[in-house]
């Protein structure tokens, strides 16, 4: 091997033979990720990732999901307390298959919609009802759809790790990280000065 | 207004939090998962935002600028504590230290939200809801850490109790210390140890861990004064490599 | 930061001949419809197996990307650049998460991959596989790999996959704070003192021919890829996205006052193409095959970052109180 040029890299032992192969077991679970990024709009599923709890999913899903711009809170939830429907073709309503509505009491449900392919859920609402299906069929009624939904999740209210008001303030300083953004490196001074000494 | 004893605090914080922050740097790209070396690569960034934020105040106080002050003073020049300088080791000691100096960071930047050096209680004010997310994912990795398999309970265990003895080296106390209580710019070291130590019992409390008893802890000392560990020349000879190559030269 | 010189398996229609026809046009219909295909869709194995490949190869660069200028973060000049390179790094590690949940939808695990990166069963960008010996060379990769991963990912962003093109979005918008920074870097050096700009000059001299490379081989050597067109996995040509690299960036690169160090290259009028000398596409096939200058330090590092991480891994995954790994969804 060359000789190393990273001083960090210089201070730890490499490894160059083959590891193991990973056991099976060494797979975190993976969590769900959703962001208010304005007063104005709906949370948003922003992605997944690892972790071992629903507390150290939210502490990881803020630096990857929220770093840039306005945020005013997040959700997290384990991708297994999601229920998934099936995806609808095109022009139905994936509601067309929740049309038993029992009683519509009992648990909290957070009900996400996809109305699109390609983009991403957004929260519709919160029902009442005793499993995630009655709570579909209870959303049915009770919570408005702008377009026939493609796709929907539905999670236990209680299984979230929502922010609360108080932690907010962790996001205060988030849009003043301008170091993170395009518009805090302008050239054009700088080339139309160069352009001027080389003419 | 006490200058020099103003002088003193901004320079031991803004020095603890570039040291801090660049020695997190060295994490970024290679940490244990994915979502970590993200938190911690934020982690970085902010303790280094931070540092700025407080060489700025010094510059208005009529110091030199930012880059210069932070990047072309010898060791014995700088005032932050032997517990930032120390190598980063393997991501037991890393966190752990993260863990006490961030409940130290934090509470010091909360009692400086009252003082009487206005841009200083600003600067506090402002950064404490980030410092609050350090203390949050620190906490929750000593909570995990501190509480499961034997090997790494037993890491954990034995990078506390390196890093004891050199966290509390961040109370050193100053100089001027009375001075800073009297005019009401800080609360001064002994306070902030205080609660420090609270937060901290608290924490390790809800772990399989061990804390020794308070009194039984020698602290190290120096830093405040320039006094540093063999660590530090050569982390500072790294940081001003490329920018001390050609002065005078924009980068 | 990928440029698009994937490494395709080769690709028999015979594959085809054993899928469920019925389905398969559907499949075919709808990414003719402009829709995208989400991951409980049915899609033919081809399909599948081919996007675990190319988003796997991607993820991979991204991680293997943050080491050449990871070696700067330390000595990074002043705090604006200290920061900038330091978010920068962080998205290119953020980057490779998102990639890796992408692929994970498809049905490989993200120890799986990892274990095949570094275990040298997967491939990654060729360009990382060279060295960062000055910070005018962390600048060019800053700048211009970034500008040519941006042409691959846009177009990409257009694909079928719905997961894939999501990232690729995210990606796309952190990549526009990277170009930034990059040219910010290399403005600074170039119209700097006579060190500086020779620094730079050299970093460019260095980067070029591996830049060039860095969007595969040329059309006419390259595997076959149109069915992989025609399903909207690849979007543009190695050629293409090499020739609007080329269209973009190298007026940029000659306002700044520097030189590229190929006396050939020049803008076809009539063609609209650019001529160029082409790079040495057998250095190309040895570093591929492990042969380059940092291709073992690379592994090396990834592996030693996985045996670091192991206990960590282990110790939190007892904490873990679903210990079930459940498919991501998005």
């Amino acid at each position: 091997m060359d000789k190393i040029l990273d001083p960090r890299l210089q201070r730890l032992t490499l490894i160059n033979e083959p590891l193991p192969a990973k056991p099976e077991l060494d797979q975190l679970p993976t969590f769900e990720v959703f962001v208010k990024s304005r007063a104005a709009r709906p949370w948003r599923h922003e992605g997944s990732l690892h972790a071992s709890t629903l507390e150290m999913a939210f502490v990881f899903a803020k630096e990857q999901y929220s770093r840039r711009g306005t945020c005013l809170g997040i959700w997290v939830i384990a991708t297994h307390d999601l229920f998934v429907t099936d995806y609808a073709d095109n022009q139905t309503d994936i509601y067309d298959q929740f049309t038993e509505a029992p009683g519509c009491s009992g648990e909290a449900w957070e009900v996400f919609h996809m109305y699109k392919r390609g983009t991403q859920h957004t929260h519709a609402g919160q029902v009442s009802a005793p499993t995630p299906q009655a709570a579909l069929a209870c959303a049915r009624n009770a919570l408005e759809r702008p377009r026939p939904v493609l796709n929907a999740w539905v999670g236990a209210a209680g299984k979230f790790r929502k922010s609360t008001p108080e932690e907010e303030a962790m996001w205060q300083t988030t849009p003043e990280k301008l170091f993170r953004e395009a518009i805090d490196y302008k050239t054009n001074e700088k080339i139309k000065a160069f352009k001027a000494t080389q003419s | 207004m006490n200058t020099t004893a103003l002088k003193e605090l901004l320079y031991k914080m803004a020095d603890d939090q570039l040291i801090m922050g660049h020695r997190s740097s060295e994490w970024i790209g290679l940490g244990p998962l994915l979502e970590e070396d993200i938190a911690f690569a934020s982690k970085a960034q902010d303790k280094v935002g931070q540092s700025l934020a407080l060489y700025q105040l010094l510059e208005e106080l009529g110091e030199a600028d930012p880059d210069t002050v932070a990047f072309s003073r010898p060791a014995a020049k700088f005032h932050n504590s032997i517990f930032t300088e120390l190598p980063n080791e393997e991501f037991d000691f890393s966190i752990m230290r993260h863990f006490l100096f961030d409940t130290a960071e934090y509470y010091r930047f909360e009692l400086l939200s009252d003082s009487t050096y206005e841009p200083l209680q600003q600067v506090a004010r402002k950064f404490t809801g980030e410092i609050r997310y350090h203390i949050l994912h620190a906490n929750e990795w000593i909570k995990e850490l501190g509480d499961s398999t034997e090997e790494a309970i037993a890491r954990m265990q034995s990078a506390l109790d390196k890093a004891l003895p050199y966290a509390l080296g961040v109370f050193e106390p100053s100089p001027y210390e009375q001075k800073l209580i009297d005019s009401g710019l800080f609360a001064g070291e002994q306070a902030l140890q205080n609660i420090w130590q609270d937060k901290i019992s608290e924490i390790i409390g809800q772990t399989a861990l061990r804390l020794p008893a308070w009194e039984s802890i020698e602290p190290v000392y120096g830093g405040r004064a320039g006094h540093h560990s063999e660590h530090l020349q050569p982390l500072l000879d790294e940081m001003g490599q490329v920018i001390n190559s050609e002065p005078g030269a924009e980068w | 930061m990928y440029g698009g010189g994937y490494l395709f398996e080769k690709t028999s229609p015979d594959l085809l001949k054993e899928e469920d026809q019925e389905k398969l046009a559907a499949f075919e219909a709808r990414i003719d419809r402009g829709e995208k295909i989400e991951p409980h869709d049915w899609m033919p194995k081809l399909y599948r197996q081919q996007l675990i490949r190319m988003i796997e190869q991607h993820a991979h660069s991204e991680i293997i990307g943050a080491l050449p200028e990871g070696t700067w973060i330390t000595r990074a000049p002043g705090f604006k650049r200290k920061l900038g390179l330091m978010a920068k790094v962080q998205d290119e590690v953020g980057h490779a998460q998102l990639l890796y949940s992408a692929a994970e939808t498809l049905g490989k695990s993200r120890e799986q991959m990892i274990d095949d990166l570094i275990n040298g069963r997967s491939k990654y960008s060729n360009i990382f596989n060279y060295p960062a010996y000055t910070w005018a060379d962390s600048c060019f990769i800053s700048w211009l790999v970034d500008a040519g991963a941006i042409v691959n990912q846009v177009a990409n962003s257009k694909g079928s996959y719905g997961p894939y093109c999501r990232a690729l979005e995210r990606i796309c918008i952190e990549e526009s704070f990277h170009l930034k920074f990059g040219h910010h870097c290399v403005t600074y050096l170039a119209t700097g003192t006579p060190r500086q700009r020779q620094m730079m000059q050299e970093a460019l001299n260095r980067w070029w021919y591996p830049m060039l490379m860095f969007f595969g081989p040329p059309d006419k050597i390259s595997a076959h890829t149109e069915i992989l067109m025609r399903w909207k996995v690849k979007i543009l040509s190695n050629d293409e996205t090499r020739q609007q690299w080329l269209d973009m960036y190298v007026p940029k690169i000659w306002e700044l006052g520097l030189t590229i160090p190929d006396d050939k290259l020049r803008k076809n009028e009539e063609t609209g193409k650019w001529e160029f000398t082409q790079p040495d596409w057998e250095e190309f096939k040895q570093v591929i095959n492990g042969n380059g200058p940092c291709n073992k330090e690379r592994l090396a590092v990834r592996r030693m970052a996985e045996k670091r991480g192991e206990w960590v891994r282990r110790a939190i995954l007892v904490k873990a109180s679903n210990k079930k790994y459940v498919t991501p969804l998005a």
